[in-house]
């Protein structure tokens, strides 16, 4: 899964070093519109549905971050 | 209509005393205390400066930056924001178009306003709010100023590659001000939810709206605006009546679903700019919150943030077109031909503005200056100038005006305005990179970028993440073998248009 993640995250900001950056969000690393284009991308990738409750910033500042959210969310699905 | 700073906001703070004037999720400042530190600081200020001196300010998103804008304010001195999480390369063009001696910076700020290699004196705003005020100095000022002096330079992006600085004086503030107070309704038991940059032109109705009509400003944290999910709890924790925010916000709640959990139940007046608004957007926050008033605005910084206002008044359908209206107070709006004749009613023509609100030019750039402000071809009786704002529009059988689309190469992404051939400039300084051309693709609210040569796209985004605003940075970038031509030699953009979809 991380692998797909990093796929995404690389294409979709190739500039930022997502390995290491544990402040995506609080450090305004990434915009309102990368959070719209990455949600729609891990919907469709993992098959999940990310609803606005989600949308806090501990789930998106760093990538165990968000591979918790995806985990949390196909957990909930099955 | 008062046209001075200085009188308006001392009357303010002797009315609404210990009310709260602007806040952060951190702190709050009163009307008093805001008066009493633009007084400090504007005493040191008027004590080493004389009066319609530019000053470069760099401070942080917080309740002290406005308080530092109206310090400078009362010295007579008008001041240009700078945005610190900008690019250096950004940051270092503004100062040498403003060509200043003097630098306020807080002290998140101050070292990173050092590190710029300005010449100049750089001082702590913290410092200055220390310095005791002095009422004689601050009266010989009020006294010498004029309204017609500069109040601040906001630099927005240049077609040549370098930032324009358009510089706009106290009065013209104060009348957009008060027609945007007057359409809105905006009095004092509003509180306002800021959004902008407060460095960008949109911030001014939340810095100067308190000031003139004694409402309360919100600044709401940065990343409510990424997490659409606390945007809403903030604003009804800090019962928020009013906001001017960039269509962006609106399309990003809704494509994230925002109301499924809520809405914001104190918001009563909404204007919103920067781009056109998509109607099925509209519709959503419409249905969420029927009993709020909508105005959609459009104008560009030239003339003051604004030109038209258009109440909308119904729900409009997807293949409607939301009209921009008609002028605000103290603006005259009309269209003219490529040739400089009137265009008659229901034709295309470019929208042209003038009245006091127009901005005093670009700053230290006569030429463009004088180019793009200029004598009203239908006035031969006297002095009238004009600004061509590059817009299309329609004028409808009652007065109302549409909107076209742009003349140039000029987009709006994000409430931004991005001139595309300023990314391509700033792509061409890559000895890697042989052509490149920027395009935007508006459904998507994408920018792309078409390169030739041996540059990696990580390369270029790192490359252009360290010189362009993060706004302006294209999220696709396509390698191509080489640029499709035109017979011209001209880059074929049609084509480009082509591979984006």
């Amino acid at each position: 899964m991380k692998e797909q993640l990093m796929e995404i995250l690389e294409d979709l900001r190739p500039d930022v070093d997502f390995e290491n950056e544990k402040a995506l969000i609080t450090d305004s690393i990434l915009d309102s519109f990368d959070i719209v284009s990455l949600v729609g991308a891990l919907n469709d990738e993992f098959d999940i549905e990310i609803q606005v409750g989600n949308l806090v910033p501990d789930n998106f500042n760093s990538i165990e971050g968000m591979m918790a959210l995806i985990e949390k969310l196909q957990d909930e699905d099955q | 209509m008062i046209t001075d700073i200085a009188l308006q906001l001392g009357m303010a703070a002797q009315k609404y005393k210990d009310k709260i004037m602007y806040s952060d999720s951190g702190q709050s400042v009163s009307f008093e205390k805001v008066y009493d530190l633009a007084k400090r600081l504007g005493t040191a200020v008027a004590k080493k400066k004389g009066i319609r001196h530019g000053i470069a300010v760099m401070t942080g998103r917080n309740v002290f930056t406005p308080a530092v804008f109206l310090g400078v304010a009362l010295a007579g001195c008008f001041y240009a924001p700078m945005d610190a999480s900008q690019p250096e390369k950004r940051l270092k063009d503004i100062l040498s178009v403003l060509d200043t001696d003097l630098l306020i910076a807080d002290s998140e700020n101050i070292e990173r306003a050092k590190a710029l290699g300005f010449e100049g004196e750089i001082l702590c705003a913290e410092e200055l709010f220390e310095c005791e005020a002095d009422d004689r100095i601050l009266a010989q000022v009020q006294a010498d100023k004029s309204a017609d002096d500069p109040l601040y330079v906001i630099f927005t992006s240049g077609s040549t590659g370098k930032p324009k600085g358009v510089i706009t004086s106290v009065f013209s503030l104060c009348c957009y001000i008060n027609a945007y107070a007057d359409v809105m309704g905006i009095d004092d038991t509003d509180i306002l939810g800021n959004q902008s940059p407060l460095d960008y032109i949109a911030a001014i109705r939340d810095i100067y709206l308190p000031v003139f009509r004694g409402a309360s400003t919100f600044i709401i944290p940065k990343q409510c605006f990424v997490m659409p999910a606390e945007l809403f709890r903030t604003m009804n924790e800090q019962k928020i009546t009013s906001v001017g925010w960039s269509v962006s916000v609106f399309t990003i709640a809704v494509k994230v679903g925002a109301f499924s959990e809520g809405k914001p139940e104190y918001l009563k007046k909404v204007c919103f700019s920067g781009s056109v608004m998509p109607t099925n957007v509209l519709r959503v926050w419409q249905e969420n919150l029927p009993d709020t008033l909508f105005v959609n605005q459009y104008g560009p910084t030239e003339c003051t943030a604004s030109c038209t206002y258009y109440k909308i008044q119904r729900q409009f359908s997807d293949d409607e077109e939301l009209p921009i209206g008609t002028h605000y107070k103290n603006y005259r709006v009309f269209l003219l031909g490529d040739d400089n004749s009137p265009t008659p009613q229901g034709e295309m023509g470019e929208i042209c503005v003038s009245g006091p609100i127009l901005a005093l030019g670009y700053y230290n750039n006569r030429e463009l200056t004088e180019k793009s402000f200029i004598q009203n071809p239908l006035n031969h009786a006297y002095n009238e100038r004009i600004y061509k704002t590059g817009d299309f529009g329609i004028m409808r059988e009652d007065g109302v005006l549409l909107f076209k689309g742009r003349k140039d190469r000029q987009i709006k992404h994000l409430g931004h305005r991005v001139e595309l051939s300023e990314i391509e400039a700033a792509v061409l300084r890559l000895d890697s990179v042989d052509e490149a051309c920027a395009m935007y693709l508006k459904e998507k609210e994408l920018i792309y970028l078409f390169y030739s040569g041996n540059a990696a796209s990580k390369e270029i985004a790192v490359h252009l993440r360290g010189v362009l605003p993060g706004f302006m940075v294209p999220r696709k970038l396509v390698s191509l073998e080489s640029l499709p031509h035109l017979s011209n030699g001209k880059i074929n953009m049609q084509e480009l248009k082509e591979m984006m979809k």
